[in-house]
Order: structure tokens, then C-alpha cells, then sequence
């Protein structure tokens, strides 16, 4: 059975204004799965329903439902949905729970909200500090960090609730490239079997992180499939611009001069290779 | 701002780290001890305020912090110790005036100003007894692990830990409202004119971040289960455990006593 | 040449005993746009504060149209230069789009007409007529900054400083953004970007400012910046991957994809730039 599903989701925060038109999806344990969309593409919105931040107040569904291993979010106790889904937003401050003096304290709070015992709580906060590469960071004020720290702390106190799923809205979207290398390089450290749902606007750090790419559109989901694909799909290049070895390849077939049914070079390998062979002459037109 | 900020700013404005008996005292003790001290000093004859504010100081002393109490003490008693010998030395009528260096000073009043400056001195040192010695992040552990309610631990961290981060927003909105030409320098009349568009993005950002932070903290499983658990909590002894209720049930002696003595 | 809009002359900055800039001199002309780059904590933030009279600097001088930001207040200074930040949060406090837009040029005591003539041209350009009756946070964040944006061409600044103001764009709106600056370099306007994002300095800049170490390590075009390996080395920036993949094939440096086609095929360049870059 799917992890989570989404069911024939519609949802606005306003009537007659769908942020999310009928969006169906079932997202497996242990899947890396990107939602890529343009601004106001209803990403974040989509994000919130799979993390179980929506419904909430007035803010309902006006059809379908998200269910968890066959349960909606309504029908599961406290506990239970912060050990089934994580999130993590876009600005790293508003991600700290404010009860904190250090980064230690910050990463053992959550734990500790569910009475676990104390050697437990040591071990997960050990093993998140470990993954997120925090150890010297832990005697440090939560809100004194940088953006980039800051993040990579709320992912282990997420982590550190031992979540089957992390869902990620943007997380590098503030972030200058170093910081956001590191944290790209950390969400390759994260357990196996962890699910992990990244939203994005820009193609770089989900082609990263991600084997499974939704595309939405306009409150739909378009697409659904791997990154070769997603690449080649039209409305991909409309939204994000493509990668610069991509886009060299969907210029050359526009003129003709790229051989149909063969699909874009993926990196700069494939790329120097392919386009070495449409300048010497070997890839006719 | 991209400047480097030295480790960890200091929300513990007075708290001075040290490894004395009262540094390991149970903060609830301590609490409980400086709730004694309150009520002394407003019960206690001036003499008994000044020495007990001679006792708390010696005791801050011996824990390490005596340039905390210095200062502090000096900041807040002298411009008092000026100002009541002035209003109520001098000019105040009160009766028994006698000649000092060519003054027209006030016995009375004098004694007023010293059972005025005793109380204050004694609160002081009694509150300052516990805040050099006690780091806020040990006293929230000690209030959890008692099953004190979260909100009341919520109260005392999030004020010292959001302080600096408002500080910088505050300072951000200030500049971004001056870069597109609000006059912030100008007469008070323009002041008041510019103060919503500093006080509007302040407010909305901070709605957005208590909307954001309830999130988290339901995330976190804040309030999931009944009682958390607290890791280290701060030692307590079944000593102290007596201590705290006998100092508790002497405060209502205390109170009767100094009202019947009175 | 024309007299500069922006003259740095050995200007240096410290936050107390911390130096952030040293011995820093150069000039943005009408007509230019600037990139400046470096990695965080180079200084770039500072530097954006001295360019808009936030800072003085505790050496040398910044001119802007001549006139030394120290003898100014920033809201006068406001006049000449105006400054989009990172974070449109910060400065939108009005209850519609409208409004906000208005904010600036209300303080320019033009005649009502301009006035109206000024939100208006701002609305069009930043795309966001059917939203003026809206209030800005409702809006999503791609959009706010586009009402930030719009906010400061409202008071025709002859200066634009732009901090990181592509980030967090789709396509569309990065496009938009780049006709934007394009339009205002076209209209003799300045432009100083602080960008981290190499591709869209590649696409909209002509010039690049690199810091490192509170030095200004690099001042060239955005073409010798990039054909070199160095020179983004220098400053902890990355090359964008079409001059990677240029220089990998071998090419001449290439800025756009559409270039490096035309560089792979010859014979091809006017299809090239009949395709959109």
C-alpha cells in the first residue's frame, strides 16, 4: 500500500480560486520524489496537504482527501503524524521552535515532546547531528546560525522524529550556492528507507536529490516520471528554462540539426561528447 | 547582515557560568529561596533589609559574581541613594532636622531613605542571587521536569531567545523604509507620519512566524503526549525537596509577623 | 564618457574593529549593469549599503551623481537611488498593491497626472494589473517581489540596486525581470545587481564586480570574467555551465545558448538568433 495518497485533491484558499485541481498521487516508502512548478503553481500548497499542515481552521478541501496508510489526517492522534511525515520550510528562522538555548536542545526538543526515554532521545539526536553534520555547531544559539545552518538543524530535528517521510518546500531557495551544495551533499546521508518530497522552482538541487519528478501546472499535475523525461517534456522548458546543455540540444533540434528520437545529453560528459560529434559532422542533421 | 556574529549571542544577559553550591542548587530552590527574600524585604526593619541584602551580596560574592553585583547594585542605588536624599533629606518636610555641613538635613528623612534603599538593595541582590547563577536554559529544564505547564517555559525562553532576530528585522525594516525615501530623521510630525510603515511589516511578520511556529511545534509533537521528557534534568535532593517546603510555609509567618510587629 | 552616476573612490568600511571593505575604487556610468559577486561574508551586503547612503564609509568617499552620501540623508539620497531588497516582506505595509506602488512617488510631489502616469508605467512593466485592489501578502512571494519591484520604478530611480531579486523565479518572471534591467540600461539608467546566480549575471549583466577578502578582486566584463577560470575561482563563484561546456568543447566562452550554437554550427547563426536568446 502507497505511504500517502492523494486522492482527486481539490482545494483553494479562496472559492472558485483551485490552488490544487483534482491532484492524484501515491507516493511509495522510500521514494525521492521532486514536485517541480513555476511560482504559484500551487507547490507549496500540495506540499502542505502531503505533510498534514492542511486542512486546518477554515481551510478545507472541496474534494477528495490525503490519506495515510489508508487514514485521513484527522483520523490520526498527535504522535502518530509527526512520526509519519516532517516538514520543512522555505525560511529556515521561522523553522525553530523557540524553546531552545542551543542546537542540542533544539534537536532533542521534539523527541522529548513524546515522553521517549532519555537514552533514545540521545541516540536519535546523535544520529541526526551526525547526518547534518552539526557536531560543532551544538553548543551554538539556534538563531545565531546562518540560513544554511539553520536548515540543516531544522532537517535534524525533523529527523530526529523519526519521520518515514520528509517533506522539503524550497529549502535552498535563500540560500548562496556553497550553502546549498552542503545541504544537497547532506540529503545524500539521509536513511534509505526515508521518503523524501522536495518542491522546487529551479531544475539544479532536485535533478540532485530526486529519482521521480512531478511537474504541476496551473493547479495540475502534468507530468509524472523520471528525469530524462521530465527533461524532454515541453512545458518543462516553458517553466524553468532548461539546463544550458539541454537547451543547446532542444536549439540544435530546432534547427534541425539534432537527430530526432534521441534525448538531450543529461551532464556536461554527454553533453561535450554529443555536441564534439555535431561539430565534426558525425551526427548528421 | 553578512557579518560574523560572535558565537552565540548572550541571552543570559547576567548569568555568570561557575560550578558553585549555588550554581548546582536546584534552580526551584532557588526561586522558591528568592520568593523568601521578596517577602523579607518588604517585612524586615531597615537594619534586617540592609543585612540581608549584605548576605545575599557576600553569598553572590562567593559564587563568583561580585563584579555582576557590583555594578549592578551601583547603577540602581546610586541615582536612588541621590534622588531620596534629596527629596526626602532636603526638601520633603520631614520633621527632626539637624545642621550637616552647612545642609538643613532631615533625620527622618534620612531613615526613610535608607529603609527605601534597604528594600530595594535586598530584592536586588536576592533577584540578582538568581540570574547570575542560574542560565534560563537550566531553569526551563527544572520547570519541565517539576510538570510545570510548557507555555510557562514558552514564555520565558522565546521572549530572551527572539529578542536579537526582532532586533535585526526591526533594523531591516527601518532601512528599507528609509531607502525608499521615508524620512525617519526628520520632525516629529513626519515621524508619527512614518511610524505604520515600521510597525505594519514588523507586526505582519511576526503574525506570519507565530502562524508558522504553531506549525512547527504541532510538528514536534509539542503537547502530543501528556509529560515530555526532559534529558539532564537539573539535580534536586530530597534535602532540598524539604528545604523548599519550609522556607514555602514559613512565608506566611513571615507575613503575619511583620504586619504584628509593625 | 559621461560623468558617473556612482564613483567609489579607496573607500573602506568596518563594523567596529572587523574590517569588511578596503581601499575600494570604481565607477558605474549611465547606462551599466553591474554585477557584484563574491561568497557570503565577502561584503556585498555592506557594499549595497554604501552604495544607497545606509553606510558612510569609515574611508574615502561614494559619490552618487556627484554628490558625497555623507553630506545626504538616505531618504534624500532616495531621490537618485532606488533599492530593491532580498526580502519585500520588510517594506510592504500597505493594505492593497495600489497603494504600496504609490508609497514612493506620493513623496516626489509630482502633479497628480504623473502620478498616476508613474503607477501605471510601473504596473504594466512588472505585470501586475488585475491585482492593484489585492493585498500584497496575499500574494505569492514570486509576485511580492514583483510589487517591491514596482514600488521603486514608480520613483524612476537614475540608480537601481537589486539584491538578489532573481532568486526563487520561474522562467517567466526571470525573463521579465531581465526585460526590466534591460529596459532600464536602454533609458540611461544604472544597475547594480548583487547576484549569486551566475546565469542570470551572464544573461543581464555588462560588468562584473568581484569581492574576496574586502577587496574588490575583480572589476571586468562579464566576457573576460567568464572566458577566464580564474577570475570566478578568485571570488568563490561558479561559471555558468555554457561557458563550462564552451571551454570544454574547446569554444570561444559563450554566454547564452544560442552562442555557443551558433559557435557549433556556423552556418546556422540566424536561426540561432531567431530562437528566443
Amino acid at each position: 500500500m502507497a505511504l500517502i495518497e492523494v486522492d482527486n485533491l481539490t482545494f483553494g484558499y479562496e472559492p472558485d480560486a483551485p490552488v490544487l485541481d483534482g491532484i492524484t498521487l501515491e507516493i511509495a516508502e522510500g521514494e525521492r520524489i521532486a514536485i517541480l512548478g513555476g511560482n504559484g503553481s500551487g507547490k507549496s500548497t500540495l506540499a502542505q496537504w502531503i505533510a498534514g499542515w492542511l486542512p486546518r481552521g477554515a481551510h478545507k478541501a472541496s474534494q477528495g482527501e490525503v490519506r495515510v496508510n489508508g487514514t485521513t489526517w484527522q483520523g490520526l492522534d498527535a504522535r502518530t503524524r509527526t512520526e509519519t511525515v516532517q516538514f520543512v520550510g522555505q525560511v529556515p528562522m521561522q523553522q525553530l521552535s523557540g524553546f531552545a538555548f542551543t542546537v542540542w536542545d533544539e534537536i532533542v526538543f521534539g523527541p522529548g515532546n513524546l515522553g521517549l526515554p532519555p537514552d533514545e532521545i540521545v541516540a536519535r539526536a546523535e544520529r541526526a547531528v551526525a547526518m547534518c553534520n552539526l557536531a560543532h555547531l551544538l553548543e551554538r544559539d539556534p538563531f545565531s546560525l546562518s540560513g544554511g545552518e539553520q536548515q540543516r538543524l531544522s532537517i535534524a530535528a525533523a529527523l530526529a522524529m523519526q519521520p518515514r517521510a520528509l517533506v522539503l518546500d524550497e529549502p535552498t531557495g535563500n540560500f548562496d550556492p556553497e550553502s546549498r551544495d552542503i545541504l544537497l551533499a547532506q540529503m545524500a546521508d539521509l536513511p534509505g528507507g526515508l521518503t523524501t518530497i522536495w518542491c522546487d522552482v529551479a531544475l539544479g538541487p532536485p535533478l540532485v536529490v530526486a529519482d521521480r519528478f512531478l511537474l504541476l501546472d496551473e493547479a495540475r499535475i502534468v507530468f509524472d516520471g523520471d528525469a530524462r523525461a521530465f527533461l524532454a517534456h515541453p512545458r518543462t522548458r516553458d517553466i524553468f528554462g532548461l539546463p544550458a546543455v539541454a537547451e543547446v540540444a532542444a536549439l540544435l533540434a530546432k534547427a534541425g540539426r539534432w537527430p530526432g528520437g534521441i534525448l538531450p545529453p543529461f551532464d556536461l560528459d554527454e553533453a561535450v561528447a554529443a555536441f564534439g560529434a555535431v561539430m565534426e559532422g558525425t551526427i548528421p542533421a | 547582515m553578512a557579518v560574523a556574529r560572535p558565537s552565540g549571542s548572550d541571552h543570559a544577559l547576567l548569568y555568570v557560568p561557575g560550578t558553585s553550591w549555588l550554581h548546582r542548587l536546584n534552580p526551584m530552590t532557588k526561586l522558591v529561596a528568592v520568593l523568601w527574600i521578596a517577602v523579607a524585604a518588604f517585612v524586615l526593619p531597615t537594619a534586617g533589609t540592609i543585612a540581608l541584602a549584605g548576605l545575599a551580596a557576600a553569598t553572590g560574592i562567593l559564587a563568583g559574581a561580585g563584579k555582576v553585583f557590583a555594578r549592578r547594585l551601583a547603577f540602581t542605588l546610586t541615582p536612588l541613594t541621590v534622588a531620596l536624599f534629596v527629596v526626602h533629606g532636603l526638601l520633603v518636610g520631614h520633621g527632626n532636622q539637624t545642621d550637616w555641613f552647612g545642609l538643613t538635613v532631615s533625620r527622618d528623612g534620612i531613615a526613610f531613605m535608607f529603609h527605601i534603599l534597604g528594600r530595594i538593595a535586598a530584592l536586588l541582590a536576592g533577584s540578582l542571587l538568581f540570574v547570575t547563577t542560574t542560565h534560563p536554559a537550566r531553569l526551563l529544564k527544572a520547570l519541565d521536569s517539576k510538570g510545570f505547564p510548557p507555555g510557562m517555559a514558552y514564555l520565558i525562553a522565546s521572549p530572551l531567545l527572539l529578542l536579537d532576530p526582532f532586533t535585526t528585522r526591526a533594523r531591516a525594516i527601518r532601512e528599507a523604509q528609509s531607502a525608499r525615501g521615508l524620512d525617519l530623521n526628520g520632525s516629529l510630525m513626519t515621524r508619527i507620519r512614518a511610524f505604520p510603515a515600521l510597525l505594519m511589516p514588523l507586526i505582519t511578520l511576526a503574525l506570519a512566524d507565530i502562524d508558522h511556529r504553531a506549525q512547527v511545534l504541532d510538528g514536534r509533537g509539542f503537547r502530543a503526549v501528556p509529560r515530555r521528557t526532559v534529558l539532564d534534568p537539573p539535580p534536586d535532593s530530597p534535602a532540598q525537596l524539604w528545604a523548599r517546603r519550609l522556607i514555602l510555609i514559613s512565608i506566611p509567618f513571615q507575613i503575619a509577623g511583620g504586619l504584628l510587629w509593625r | 564618457m559621461n560623468a558617473p552616476l556612482l564613483d567609489l573612490r579607496a573607500v573602506g568600511f568596518a563594523y567596529g574593529e572587523t574590517p569588511v571593505l578596503r581601499d575600494i575604487s570604481f565607477a558605474v556610468h549611465p547606462g551599466e549593469v553591474v554585477a557584484l559577486v563574491g561568497r557570503n561574508g565577502a561584503g556585498k551586503s555592506t557594499m549595497l549599503r554604501l552604495l544607497n547612503g545606509l553606510l558612510r564609509p569609515d574611508a574615502g568617499t561614494v559619490l552618487i551623481d556627484g554628490a558625497d552620501t555623507a553630506d545626504r540623508k538616505v531618504s534624500e539620497l532616495a531621490r537618485t537611488v532606488g533599492t530593491v531588497f532580498q526580502a519585500p516582506e520588510q517594506q510592504i505595509f500597505n493594505a492593497t498593491v495600489r497603494s504600496e506602488i504609490a508609497f514612493g512617488p506620493a513623496q516626489l510631489n509630482l502633479g497628480e497626472d504623473a502620478l498616476q502616469a508613474r503607477i501605471a508605467e510601473a504596473v504594466a512593466r512588472t505585470g501586475l494589473e488585475g491585482l492593484l485592489d489585492t493585498h500584497p501578502l496575499d500574494l505569492d512571494a514570486a509576485t511580492r517581489r514583483f510589487v517591491a519591484i514596482a514600488s521603486v520604478l514608480a520613483c524612476a530611480p537614475r540608480l537601481l540596486l537589486l539584491d538578489e531579486a532573481q532568486r526563487g523565479l520561474d522562467r517567466q518572471r526571470r525573463a521579465r525581470l531581465a526585460d526590466i534591467i534591460a529596459e532600464e540600461r536602454a533609458a540611461g539608467r544604472a544597475i547594480v545587481l548583487v547576484c549569486h546566480d551566475m546565469d542570470f549575471v551572464a544573461d543581464t549583466a555588462d560588468r562584473v564586480l568581484g569581492l574576496a577578502g574586502g577587496l574588490l578582486a575583480v572589476d571586468a566584463t562579464v566576457r573576460r570574467f567568464f572566458a577566464d577560470e580564474q577570475a570566478p575561482h578568485s571570488v568563490s563563484v561558479e561559471r555558468p555551465q555554457i561557458a563550462v561546456l564552451a571551454a570544454a568543447l574547446g569554444l570561444p566562452v559563450a554566454l547564452t545558448p544560442a552562442e555557443l550554437v551558433a559557435r557549433l554550427v556556423p552556418t546556422m547563426e540566424g536561426d540561432a538568433d531567431a530562437s528566443d536568446h
